[in-house]
């Protein structure tokens, strides 16, 4: 037993304590949050500021003084109020109520701010109405010499430079006889931020369509405003709350989807790694002939045994670290009371039965070929065991508790997973359910350690043409 | 106290192939035993099944007065034909994790295995050995370091698998100096090898095995007896039948030469006698004897027998004809060879 820990304790040591490990496992996630986090924050210190003029050549004669308007103060207070209110609508609408109060609200106005900041920013543009007989060349001209420099330093000059130029033909607002309205005219400065232009152009675009509502007699006679309109049209929100035993609670809709999918991957990738770098230290240890000097030490069944449970603590430490990382922020969101303590002991017990099963695969593949790429062609069960996952997530997940699911989660193999998913939809499975899906696995599990063992005892030190699978089952049934 | 190594009947096949026939071995506890043979005779097999790393078919094997190696694992040093490092690990630790695989505590085998990197002279090849990775070693270090996790555990038995390749012949004394020096410490040791310099150098016994079966067992000095010049090998001139009428005249006439003490007639399965083995008198020359055997039987050839392992080797392979041999005139041929 000692002899195993030692393996084991080697096995995780070597895997561990490696640049690639660290870079690749522990410090990716930590890079990804970093990375975020700085485009987060640039984004948020330097949006780009518009400053100019806005020139509009009014055929209309209507349209004008509503784009000037779109630009006042008071227009743009009400659009940030409204965007604030959308936004807490969204929180509530993913996490439910308890996020309102927590921290959920500090990171989620972490994004809203940059928002607002970059509608506060119009408030600076001005708009100036040329009378409709102006001459477009002549108002056209200023664009061509628009100073990026000069608008970026914040100078009066700066912002007395005309950057766009609108022309809005009497076609804008009356209809020909097809029934359709004309286009309008934008002509930009060529060094124009994109991002500027389209924030202004949508200005206009509203202003327009409430110059339309506003001149049909239609409207007018029923009093119908374009933000009645716009009203009218929103597609309507739903304020979803489940019943269940302990009371009526509102259902956060996004996570509850996002829940399965993110449990499934955490199986899968600690399940995955840790069975890889079995497949790679095993075959590493053929090809480079140290496995003979251990065979000399320690048998056949201790060293797999040890390999297998130092991947295991490999595996353990990947899911440890990834789910604490997500339970952290669901915490960070006050969205932890999604989560149950059960379902986290099943994320363990499950990983435990899909680990040893996949480990034993790859400690035989490994063990019966004497280079990495030979071991392809017996990955491809492996293999298979790890897409099916993928296809089963969302016909599972949208029917957790169909006759189809119940049978997928007493498939050897692909159980795990499948148990997995339903475990953390919103339908949990019955508990008798469980308990066999967890026989079935542990079952499951025993037999590919056996079959694995008598694998490997044969493999290891064989060299030369790798074996398929019908010699792996023939050294199965030999041994 | 028990035999170190005790085999009998030992047998073992790979699909179709006879890896190990019907073997049987004795090492003496305290003995140092040379394995010989040529590639491919089942000498790794045999030493695998010694260290219970694969199984037998069929056959008896007690090692250290147990059924298995595996039990007595910590009481034996390998050093396998198939040997590597790990590539990645430090050499000391590399060391210091096998000592601890074979039952040496944590604290000891550091300090053991720093004594043994002096010993072999690695500090001497380059500094600080035990903190480099064990791939910036050349071959020959690496060797080194792959016998000091042979012996780092101080074992009764020492089974060592072509020790002396990739050696240069400075390290290759080294490397005879510390055998000699684990044999006087009490450690039995077999090792296999196709140096027979270094075997004649060493060994108290040699076993040799060809294609699965075992065609020499004796001391050092057995062989030299059994080998010795004492032996003409006559080959007849004409082919002759054994027991047939100018058969016995020549077997007659040999033995009626002055100086012959036996003279034993070697028949092929046709009764074809192929040679005459001839054992002289002590104190005769053979200078005196040959011109007397060629004066009275016509001979395609007359020679004294050599005494080298090395001619003993190829001899023993040769003369079962290597590669279209059957195995039953293989044995045979051992039997012969032991009763020469």
């Amino acid at each position: 037993m000692s002899k195993t820990l030692l393996v084991a304790g080697r096995e995780f040591t070597s895997t561990v304590f490696t640049k690639g490990f660290i870079i690749g496992i522990v410090l990716t996630p930590v890079m990804i949050l970093i990375v975020a986090g700085a485009i987060a924050a640039t984004q948020l210190l330097k949006g780009p500021t518009p400053a100019g003029t806005v020139a509009v050549i009014d055929r209309t004669g209507k349209v004008g003084p509503l784009i000037q308007q779109r630009f006042s103060k008071e227009a743009i207070d009400k659009e940030v109020q409204a965007l604030k209110e959308k936004a807490e609508r969204a929180v509530e609408q993913l996490a439910g109520p308890a996020a309102q109060q927590g921290q959920g609200k500090v990171a989620m106005s972490f994004g809203q701010q940059q928002l607002e900041n970059q509608v506060r920013a119009l408030e600076s543009v001005r708009v100036e109405v040329l009378p409709s007989d102006t001459d477009e060349a002549a108002a056209k001209e200023p664009l061509k010499s628009y100073d990026v420099a000069q608008a970026r330093d914040g100078s009066e000059a700066g912002k007395a430079q005309r950057m766009l130029v609108a022309v809005i033909d009497k076609g804008v607002l009356e209809r020909n006889e097809r029934g359709e309205y004309s286009t309008y005219g934008i002509f930009t400065a060529a060094k124009l931020d994109p991002e500027v232009k389209s924030r202004i152009e949508s200005k206009i675009d509203k202003a327009i369509v409430d110059a339309r509502v506003a001149g049909d007699p239609r409207a007018s006679a029923g009093k119908l405003t374009a933000e009645d309109l716009r009203a009218l049209l929103a597609s309507p929100i739903s304020d979803t709350k489940s019943v269940t035993k302990e009371g009526i609670k509102r259902s956060s809709g996004g996570l509850k989807v996002m829940l399965p999918m993110a449990f499934m991957l955490l199986l899968l990738m600690s399940v995955m790694t840790g069975g890889q770098y079995l497949l790679t230290t095993t075959i590493e240890e053929k090809s480079s002939r140290v496995m003979e000097v251990l065979l000399s030490a320690v048998s056949p069944m201790q060293l797999m045994v040890g390999k297998i449970l130092g991947q295991m603590c490999v595996g353990l430490l990947i899911l440890t670290l990834y789910s604490g990382m997500g339970i952290v922020s669901l915490i960070a969101f006050s969205l932890a009371h999604e989560l149950s303590v059960m379902l986290i002991v099943y994320l363990f017990v499950f990983f435990l039965i899909a680990f040893f099963v996949i480990a034993s695969m790859m400690a035989a593949a490994g063990s019966a070929v004497s280079e990495l790429r030979e071991a392809q062609t017996l990955m491809t069960p492996i293999m298979m065991i790890v897409m099916v996952p993928w296809l089963l997530w969302l016909p599972i997940s949208r029917a957790p508790n169909s006759m189809f699911s119940v049978i997928m989660s007493f498939v050897p193999g692909i159980n795990p997973f499948v148990m997995m998913i339903r475990l953390s939809s919103t339908e949990p499975p019955p508990t008798w359910q469980v308990i066999v899906a967890i026989a079935i696995g542990v079952a499951t599990a025993v037999i590919c350690a056996w079959a694995a063992a008598k694998i490997f005892r044969i493999g290891v030190l064989m060299y030369g043409k790798p074996p398929d699978w019908r010699t792996l089952i023939r050294w199965v049934r030999m041994a | 106290m028990p035999e170190a190594i005790e085999i009998q009947g030992l047998t073992k096949t790979f699909g179709s192939k006879i890896a190990v026939d019907h073997l049987d071995l004795t090492v003496p506890t305290g003995s140092l035993c040379g394995f010989i043979g040529p590639n491919g005779a089942g000498k790794t097999t045999t030493i695998r099944m010694i260290m219970s790393i694969i199984f037998p078919d069929s056959g008896e094997l007690r090692v250290l007065g147990r059924t298995s190696a595996v039990e007595s694992k910590d009481r034996i040093g390998y050093l396998p034909e198939e040997r590597g490092v790990y590539k990645k690990m430090k050499v000391g630790a590399f060391l210091a994790y096998v000592a601890k695989l074979k039952g040496v505590d944590a604290g000891v085998a550091r300090q053991k295995t720093m004594a043994w990197i002096d010993k072999v002279g690695l500090h001497d090849q380059l500094k600080d050995v035990h903190k480099k990775k064990c791939e910036e070693l050349s071959k020959g270090m690496q060797q080194k370091v792959q016998f000091i996790a042979a012996v780092v555990h101080e074992p009764d038995l020492l089974i060592l698998d072509e020790v002396f390749t990739g050696l240069d012949p400075v390290n290759r004394r080294l490397m005879r100096g510390l055998i000699d020096e684990q044999h006087k410490r009490g450690c039995t040791i077999v090792f296999s090898t196709h140096a027979m310099y270094e075997a004649e150098q060493l060994c108290q016994r040699v076993f040799m095995i060809h294609q699965g079966v075992k065609v020499l067992d004796d001391t050092l000095s057995g062989i030299r007896a059994k080998f010795d010049p004492r032996t003409i090998i006559v080959e007849p001139m004409d082919a002759e039948i054994g027991g047939s009428e100018s058969g016995v005249a020549t077997l007659e006439a040999l033995r009626s030469v002055r100086g012959i003490r036996n003279v034993e007639a070697v028949e092929d399965r046709q009764g074809v006698v192929t040679e005459y083995l001839l054992t002289m008198e002590e104190r005769c020359s053979p200078r005196e004897v040959i011109p007397e055997i060629a004066r009275v039987a016509g001979m395609r050839r007359v020679e004294l027998k050599k005494v080298s392992l090395d001619d003993v080797f190829i001899d023993l392979v040769t003369r079962s004809g290597d590669t279209s041999v059957k195995r039953e005139d293989l044995r045979m041929n051992a039997e012969e060879a032991a009763h020469v």
